[in-house]
């Protein structure tokens, strides 16, 4: 039987110039795609098989960092406390800003200053929101604890209790949301004037119109929007380290912390790459479920 | 006929032509120094045609980096004998080097600094990335055991090999540095400072104060702060040192972490943070200034802290009136122990680089600098930072700075010294015991369980490390 061979287009000389130019243009970027993410990310796979400490060359070693992991009571802490953030944090992050984007695309007095208030903290560098927060909320000098301690009320540890401390972040994190917010804000105003005004001339209550044209119509950007927070939640790195390194009692020593500090701490790059891969693997079926759930609850206009 | 006007293509296709040349001569560079074409001005490397013109008459720029920043002030004073020493060549000083970010990605990259400190001693040492330098040392003047405590000249080597010149910053680590006017307030006597573990709590206790509220206001002791909070460090181990114990045994590398002395120390030092309460001590660690090194001794909200001798010294740059205040004494000891004075040396050093420019041949004459009184002089006077060099020390003025005089003497008083025993693993075994001592004193653990805890993790990391045999 003969086999089909796929021929290419036949290009015109014109069309080979216009390509070769195309790709002498693109060649920057590919390059620095290959360069800067290709080879960093096949290399990270081959050193997750190897012993490798940054110093030295590596040794290739199998799946052993894999199998070390199952018996690492550190690894298995982390995997608590990251998968508590991510399916605290993405869907209540999510949320936050979505309300945000509702109510701010309400007609309210000085609405554009409100927009601008509720977008700023997603502009600030990470750095002084973190270091803003670590003191408006440090349990002996923060500016809230001071106002509860002057109405001789209890004090609350929001940074220094472990039990406290995940809540505390996740708040921070709501406050963060504004350029989620911004997208859905741009969804609100294109859902189509016409279908509130038809399902208001049906009698259609507010919730009504929330319920049945806003969130079906917003639809594919919550699942777009809950898709970067799964995956957000999964990398959550700065704010823990910068506000707590971890702490305390390990309670915010989530994955990406703890891949850090066995990459740049201890050296460890190969258990470091192993951790990456199965981060990488997890965020991916997290996604893919989160597509294959969206069949349910995601309305495209095209359909 | 085509036309001569440069259209918008035309103008791009040039544009990309010209800056892809750039860039392609921008890659090449000059010659490598190190590889075959001769450096400027190396005085051993010959024209290669007798027609050319002679290099110019300058020599090899040697880079010197370490991570301190306070350095730079002491660095602006030294430079000029520095360059002078070394000429024709010359040094090009950096401070403020990030140990990881920077120094050990240059390492790493194999674009180390030809000389320098940036922490990771034990990681460049037992990784093959610094260079032995014992030929060396037996031809030098300053690099004579003699001329250093035995702690700090043992600091030096790792498995019987030389690699460190220790300097900079690398006098004696052990005191209880307490501040007066406090310890007086509080009903104390500040000539009686306390021996034992025992003594130490009845002061912490006087001096940790909360308010009407019940907030906390001062902290007489935190057992987490500055070298008293130390395990498997450069600068030792705080509980082992108090308790006379090796954590680490280097002949046999094996583990000695799974130990009642451990436990003791732990639980012991736990109910200091106890009566603290433990929120309030991360939450006083936490507010910048107050949870770095140190700073709540210079912020007069902590009364007592175990530091190395600088603490006289930068506290009296950084906090005058404090300094002013300073008394140093011996460690708390516990009860059995009584009579023990216990003393830590080792501190900092310069290493050598693999794959660095220059090596020992150009470099070693900033190395030995280091111990002279041209580079020692300003790093004491606007740092307040001593060698462990004992013609150098002898110098030294110890009422230079409250408190300072006790570690000088401390030197012919100690009777028991311990050193750096340079763990392979020591990052990650500091590490978890600060994660363990966290569970003892919020009761989530018991100290011997935590000890048996630190010690299997210790022995688990060093298989997966590749260190078991």
């Amino acid at each position: 039987m003969a086999v089909a061979s796929r021929k290419w287009p036949r290009l015109s000389r014109m069309q080979r110039h216009d390509l070769f130019y195309g790709v002498l243009f693109a060649s920057p970027w590919l390059i620095g795609f290959v360069l800067w993410t290709v080879y960093p990310i096949i290399s990270s796979l081959y050193y997750s098989f190897t012993r490798y400490d940054l110093l030295q060359p590596p040794q290739f070693i199998g799946l052993t960092n894999y199998i070390n992991l199952t018996t690492d009571d550190d690894f298995f802490l982390v995997i608590q406390n990251t998968l508590w953030w991510v399916i605290l944090s993405s869907p209540i992050g999510v949320a936050s800003a979505f309300l945000m984007a509702v109510l701010l695309n309400s007609r309210i007095v000085a609405r554009s200053a409100f927009r601008a208030i509720f977008f700023f903290p997603s502009i600030v560098p990470i750095i002084v929101v973190s270091s803003v927060w670590a003191f408006v909320l440090n349990i002996q000098y923060g500016a809230i604890n001071a106002t509860l301690r002057a109405f001789e009320l209890p004090t609350i540890p929001f940074l220094s209790n472990p039990t406290v401390v995940k809540p505390t972040l996740l708040l921070i994190h709501m406050w963060m949301q504004g350029g989620a917010m911004v997208i859905f804000l741009a969804t609100l105003q294109d859902v189509p004037r016409e279908l509130y005004e038809a399902a208001t001339m049906d009698g259609a209550g507010s919730w009504s119109r929330f319920w049945s044209i806003t969130l079906p119509m917003c639809s594919p950007v919550i699942l777009f929007n809950m898709v970067m927070a799964f995956i957000g939640g999964f990398q959550n790195f700065a704010l823990p380290w910068l506000l707590t390194q971890g702490g305390p009692n390990r309670a915010t020593e989530f994955f990406a912390v703890f891949l850090y500090r066995n990459a740049f701490q201890y050296l460890r790059m190969g258990k470091a790459s192993a951790l990456a891969w199965i981060l990488f693997i997890v965020i991916v079926i997290f996604t893919v479920m989160l597509f294959r759930s969206s069949a349910r609850w995601v309305y495209y206009r095209s359909e | 006929m085509s036309s001569k006007k440069l259209n918008r293509r035309d103008f791009l296709r040039y544009g990309l032509a010209a800056a892809s040349g750039l860039a392609l001569s921008a890659c090449t560079g000059a010659a490598a120094p190190g590889g075959n074409a001769p450096a400027a001005g190396d005085p051993t490397a010959a024209p290669a045609d007798a027609s050319e013109a002679p290099p110019p008459a300058e020599g090899k720029t040697i880079t010197y980096w370490t991570f301190w920043n306070q350095y730079a002030n002491a660095v602006k004073v030294f430079e000029p004998a520095l360059q002078s020493l070394v000429a024709p060549n010359k040094v090009e000083v950096k401070t403020g080097v990030q140990a990881e970010e920077v120094f050990l990605t240059a390492v790493a990259a194999g674009t180390p600094p030809d000389v320098g400190t940036g922490h990771h001693y034990i990681d460049y040492m037992s990784k093959g990335q610094a260079v032995e330098i014992d030929s060396y040392a037996a031809l030098s003047s300053v690099l004579k055991p003699d001329n250093f405590s035995p702690a700090a000249w043992g600091g030096q080597f790792y498995r019987g090999k030389h690699y460190g010149v220790s300097g900079i910053e690398a006098f004696v680590r052990r005191g209880l540095n307490y501040n007066e006017r406090l310890v007086t307030a509080a009903g104390l006597d500040p000539e009686k400072p306390p021996v034992t573990w025992d003594e130490m709590l009845i002061w912490h206790k006087a001096l940790t104060v909360f308010d009407a509220a019940g907030n906390l206001t001062q902290i007489g002791y935190d057992p987490t702060d500055a070298e008293g909070g130390l395990f498997a460090t450069a600068d030792g181990s705080f509980i082992p040192d108090s308790w006379g114990f090796k954590w680490f045994d280097v002949k046999s590398q094996t583990f000695n972490i799974d130990t009642p002395q451990m436990a003791e120390g732990m639980e012991t030092l736990a109910e200091f943070v106890r009566i603290i309460g433990p929120d309030n001590l991360t939450g006083m660690r936490s507010v910048e200034g107050q949870g770095s090194w140190g700073g709540s001794f210079n912020a007069e909200v902590q009364a007592m802290i175990v530091e190395g001798y600088w603490h006289p010294g930068e506290t009296a740059q950084e906090k005058p009136d404090v300094a002013k205040l300073n008394r140093a004494t011996w460690i708390p000891v516990p009860e059995s122990r009584r009579g023990a004075k216990v003393q830590q040396g080792g501190g900092h050093m310069v290493l050598f680089y693999k794959g660095a420019k220059n090596g020992p041949e150009v470099a070693w004459p900033v190395a030995e600098f280091l111990n002279s009184k041209e580079h020692c002089d300003p790093v004491f006077s606007s740092v307040g930072w001593l060698p462990d060099y004992k013609p150098y020390l002898a110098t030294v003025d110890g009422s230079a700075y409250p408190g300072l005089d006790f570690y000088l003497k401390s030197v012919t008083e100690a009777n028991e010294w311990n050193y750096p025993l340079w763990c392979e693993i020591e990052t990650f075994v500091g590490n978890q015991y600060n994660a363990y001592f966290e569970k003892v004193y919020r009761d989530e653990m018991t100290a011997a369980d935590a000890a048996a805890a630190l010690q299997a993790d210790a022995e688990k990391e060093w298989r997966e490390a590749g260190y078991a045999s």
